[in-house]
């Protein structure tokens, strides 16, 4: 099965989980989502998510200065964000486990 | 940040802006308020144009639509032809380019702008001089009334001015660099036209020459006339309509003299034993080369065209008497 469909569904929870750890900007975060393992994550993706769940009132931006190259845009996750997170984060584990459950009872080697 | 990467990117969020062009304004911005940043930082991450890290703006744009939840995410089918086109061009691109000894043949076709953005000029100069000077074809050079320093002056400045223009289309917006972009086409047209027209005008120097020289009368040996009876005539001497001698057919026959006057006319047929409606097996001796019998009761003088005993009179010819089979 392709990974990015599933990524496209899980996208805002990744996101969303990497900024709990750690504030960051764009590349940063899109740097760390590969680092855990999302390789196929897309730039545009990671973009087009943080812009979204900004105008959902989940995220709080600042800009710092950088001595080399652009200005950052820091993304940071306000309480909207962290109740959302915990929220996401029970659907996908209950969802996981039905999943696990439904490849486990027939019998489908993970 | 180079001036070069800035350049990049502000082109790149060009067409990603261009691809979202369908969204209400302020939503699009909104969107986009933040990626000249971003891209700037995923291009001081690495090396190469942003379009060969990231894939095409227009394939951006369509990822940008799908997570960050925006209506229009399904594109038409012409856009969907589209997008299939450039992925075959992106296989294209990236399967020829080891060839020409780039990571894509992109990057060599980039590096012949310059040479693109001169020869450009060229034709613009000469579509923009013919048009205003129209007398004459069109050579090589744009000359002015014929000159050659008018020629050479404005051929610098249209070349100048192209790659001027070349430099600057990418900061051009949407609608300018389309215009431009439409001229370029243009000038293709023409140049291929112009090209195609000089070429054929080269090969066809030749061919006049072919045709200067055919002669259809260049396979006639000897002219044989015949009266109103059939009977071949000897001794008949052909003029044009400026009273000049008609120089036709080989000089000599196979066995026989040629026939001669002294004023250098010839007479026909120069090898009347040559007679082409006499079967030449059934010739018996004693036979005229008319054809008529000797026990022809009716005694005839050396068959003569009937018309022509009174001119050879005025021209004051010898009638000299044909090569017939009977001398032999």
């Amino acid at each position: 099965m392709d990974t990015t469909q599933l990524l496209k569904g899980v996208l805002d929870l990744a996101v969303l989980a990497v900024l709990r750890e750690e504030d960051g900007y764009g590349y940063d975060i899109l740097r760390r989502l590969r680092g855990v393992g999302l390789e196929e994550v897309g730039d545009a993706s990671v973009y087009g998510t943080l812009r979204r769940l900004f105008q959902a009132g989940y995220l709080t931006t600042y800009v710092v200065p950088s001595e080399e190259g652009p200005h950052r845009k820091y993304y940071a996750l306000n309480s909207a964000g962290r109740d959302q997170l915990t929220r996401s984060g029970k659907a996908w584990r209950s969802f996981a486990s039905t999943m696990d459950g439904l490849l486990g009872d027939r019998g489908v080697a993970a | 940040m180079s001036a070069a990467t800035d350049q990049d990117v502000a082109r790149y969020v060009e067409r990603v802006r261009a691809a979202l062009a369908d969204l209400p304004a302020g939503r699009r911005e909104e969107l986009l308020e933040e990626l000249p940043d971003h891209l700037a930082e995923v291009a001081a991450e690495g090396e190469g144009p942003l379009e060969s890290r990231l894939g095409p703006p227009e394939e951006y744009a369509a990822e940008l639509r799908a997570t960050a939840g925006l209506p229009g995410a399904s594109p038409g089918r012409m856009t969907a032809a589209v997008a299939g086109l450039r992925g075959r061009l992106r296989t294209v691109d990236t399967r020829f380019g080891p060839i020409l000894g780039y990571a894509h043949a992109s990057e060599f076709l980039r590096l012949l702008r310059p040479a693109w953005w001169v020869l450009r000029g060229y034709v613009a100069a000469m579509v923009v001089v013919s048009l205003i000077d129209a007398t004459g074809p069109i050579g090589l050079l744009p000359r002015l009334g014929g000159s050659i320093l008018a020629a050479v002056v404005i051929l610098a400045g249209f070349v100048l001015l192209s790659i001027w223009l070349g430099r600057r289309a990418d900061r051009l917006s949407r609608w300018p660099r389309r215009v431009l972009l439409a001229g370029s086409g243009l000038l293709v047209l023409f140049a291929v036209v112009g090209f195609v027209n000089a070429d054929q005008r080269a090969r066809s120097d030749h061919e006049v020459y072919r045709e200067v020289y055919y002669d259809r009368f260049s396979n006639i040996r000897d002219v044989f006339p015949y009266d109103a009876q059939g009977r071949l005539l000897t001794n008949v001497r052909l003029f044009d309509q400026d009273g000049r001698p008609i120089d036709l057919g080989w000089k000599f026959c196979a066995k026989a003299p040629i026939v001669e006057k002294p004023s250098g006319v010839l007479a026909y047929p120069r090898c009347p034993e040559h007679d082409p409606f006499r079967p030449p097996a059934a010739i018996p001796r004693g036979v005229r080369a008319d054809g008529q019998p000797k026990s022809n009761p009716e005694p005839e003088p050396v068959v003569t065209g009937p018309a022509f005993p009174s001119m050879a009179d005025v021209v004051g010819y010898r009638r000299v008497t044909p090569c017939a089979i009977s001398q032999r």
